[in-house]
């Protein structure tokens, strides 16, 4: 069992990698979001809800895509070392007891670059590490 | 300002104290509420005792979970949430449609690393990992919490009350810490909580008078999380008409001990306390007592594909620390031993069928009656020391 779990989880990661338009996921945020990269630590604190302003004070707003997507998988766990059901776990015990809002869901990737492009403060994930016009593009460190 | 004068008189306390707030008001951009909820059936058959219904003559289908909650950012510093619940839960539970909390949440101090707040109103009580979500399924470890810890039978003292906590959080190096400490005044009045205090329905009022709690938890940066959680909470009773019972007193205290370590897929955690619990003044027919419970249970839990979960627990509950086999009970009151423990090995299995949708089913196998509900099982000498029961539960989330 453990094995065909991690064959799973590989299979969706080879598919990201070799899928000719993915580079690997990249970090997205509205271009008003000060700086030019991330901690990892900082990302995982903003996935998980623990850090909701940016050093600025700026509000966070934080969009994810579905929790089955093959990009949310793959940033899931590529990025954050997490596992998709551990994060909706996490944003489960923190939304409905009322101390945290649970991240923005967005269908697919044209409307996650959307919604960040249109939402101050924004953060969001691509599969593809590329420039896109509107956003800006967060190097991990 | 719109939105601080629907907050009645607080809008003057607030809107002066968020001047001196670092958050800036005009900055919060993105939707300022949410709504999201869940409605889950449950099935229940036993053998030899009932539970959430008659499960041991046929099928009980009267386990129905049903919310409803709501969050809105009223203001960048200000966060109003609140929870509509269904529940039904055999005879232990009749009280259908109920405000299950609803809070604002007023953060006065925040930064990027670090919160402070106050939230106030009817409050989901902190206890241990699962108590402020313990009606939401998915957040469940399995259709039933382990019931020494998350007494099914005492719920509506642990669910929400009114009061306010203070809370922060603040993420370091190592790791994530988080508090919060509070006052409450908590709700003592239901017929089970009655069952598990003063042994059985009474015709007079237990009247909370006040609560104290707080909870630590600790982060690691090791997936461990390490909590303690911390209650007090006292009550006294109002006898009615033709009561047997005098104007008593009882009081709670507890300190819970968490621990869960995350490996992969894999989820260790364990949950102990030696709850105390007092009742003086009763008269003659209820004596003075001074009890320790011992309540806690280890549990793993197995994501062996991504939507499939196995768990595996063994949850323990002795009502009396000195009295483990109940055999000093038995010989001074007749009544049986083995409503003085319980012991319950449970057997779970997680299916998450679609983002939307769960699926579960649960067996159990239990010795001892300490935690059987009373109200499903009103006649005490009927009860039977070993039982097994399953579950299976439907969960739709939205």
């Amino acid at each position: 069992m453990a094995q065909a779990y991690f064959f799973f989880w590989r299979l969706v990661l080879l598919t990201c990698l070799l899928s000719p338009l993915t580079a690997s996921a990249g970090i997205i945020v509205n271009p008003d979001v000060e700086g030019h990269s991330i901690s990892i630590t900082s990302l995982r604190n903003i996935y998980t809800l623990r850090q909701t302003l940016w050093p600025n004070h700026q509000p966070i707003v934080v969009f994810v895509l579905p929790d089955d997507h093959p990009a949310h998988v793959a940033f899931a766990k590529e990025k954050l070392g997490l596992y998709p059901y551990r994060l909706r776990q996490t944003w489960d015990r923190m939304s409905f007891s009322g101390m945290a809002s649970a991240p923005i869901q967005v269908k697919d990737e044209n409307e996650m670059r959307a919604r960040v492009r249109a939402t101050p403060g924004a953060i969001g994930y691509t599969s593809k590490d590329m420039v896109y016009d509107g956003i800006k593009t967060l190097r991990l460190e | 300002m719109t939105a601080s004068r629907r907050l009645g008189w607080n809008s003057l306390l607030l809107g002066s104290l968020l001047a001196v707030s670092p958050v800036r008001a005009d900055e919060l951009a993105g939707p300022r509420y949410q709504i999201q909820g869940f409605a889950a059936q449950g099935l229940i058959g036993s053998t030899n005792n009932r539970f959430f219904g008659d499960s041991r003559n046929g099928v009980s289908t009267e386990f129905t979970e049903a919310g409803l909650h709501g969050t809105w950012q009223a203001l960048d510093a200000v966060r109003l949430s609140g929870q509509i619940l269904y529940r039904r839960a055999g005879e232990s539970d009749r009280d259908g449609l109920r405000v299950d909390y609803a809070q604002a949440d007023w953060q006065f101090y925040q930064t990027d690393v670090s919160q402070l707040g106050l939230k106030f109103g009817k409050v989901k009580l902190p206890y241990g990992l699962y108590n402020e979500t313990r009606d939401v399924p998915f957040t469940r470890s399995g259709i039933l919490l382990p019931q020494s810890v998350y007494v099914d039978n005492s719920r509506d003292l642990l669910l929400a009350a009114p009061g306010a906590f203070l809370h922060g959080a603040s993420v370091q190096e190592y790791g994530a810490f988080d508090f919060l400490l509070g006052w409450v005044r908590p709700n003592f009045d239901s017929p089970s909580v009655d069952y598990s205090f003063l042994g059985n329905t009474r015709p007079g009022k237990l009247e909370g008078k006040g609560a104290l709690g707080a909870r630590l938890r600790w982060d690691l940066p090791t997936d461990t999380t390490l909590m303690l959680t911390y209650a007090n909470a006292r009550a006294e009773y109002a006898p009615g008409s033709s009561d047997t019972l005098a104007a008593g007193k009882v009081q709670f205290r507890n300190i819970l001990f968490t621990a869960q370590q995350r490996l992969d897929t894999v989820t260790l955690t364990a949950e102990y306390g030696e709850p105390r619990f007092d009742t003086a003044g009763f008269g003659p027919f209820l004596p003075n007592s001074h009890r320790v419970i011992q309540a806690g249970y280890l549990q793993g839990e197995w994501r062996f594909l991504p939507a499939w979960e196995l768990m595996l627990r063994h949850d323990v509950f002795y009502r009396d620390k000195h009295d483990k086999d109940g055999r000093l009970f038995a010989a001074a009151t007749g009544l049986p031993a083995h409503s003085m423990f319980a012991r319950d090995t449970t057997l779970g299995l997680r299916w998450d069928t679609t983002p939307n949708l769960m699926l579960r089913a649960e067996f159990h196998h239990v010795d001892g009656t300490g935690w059987l509900p009373g109200p499903d099982n009103p006649v005490f000498l009927s009860r039977e020391q070993r039982w097994n029961m399953w579950l299976l539960q439907a969960a739709y989330r939205f």
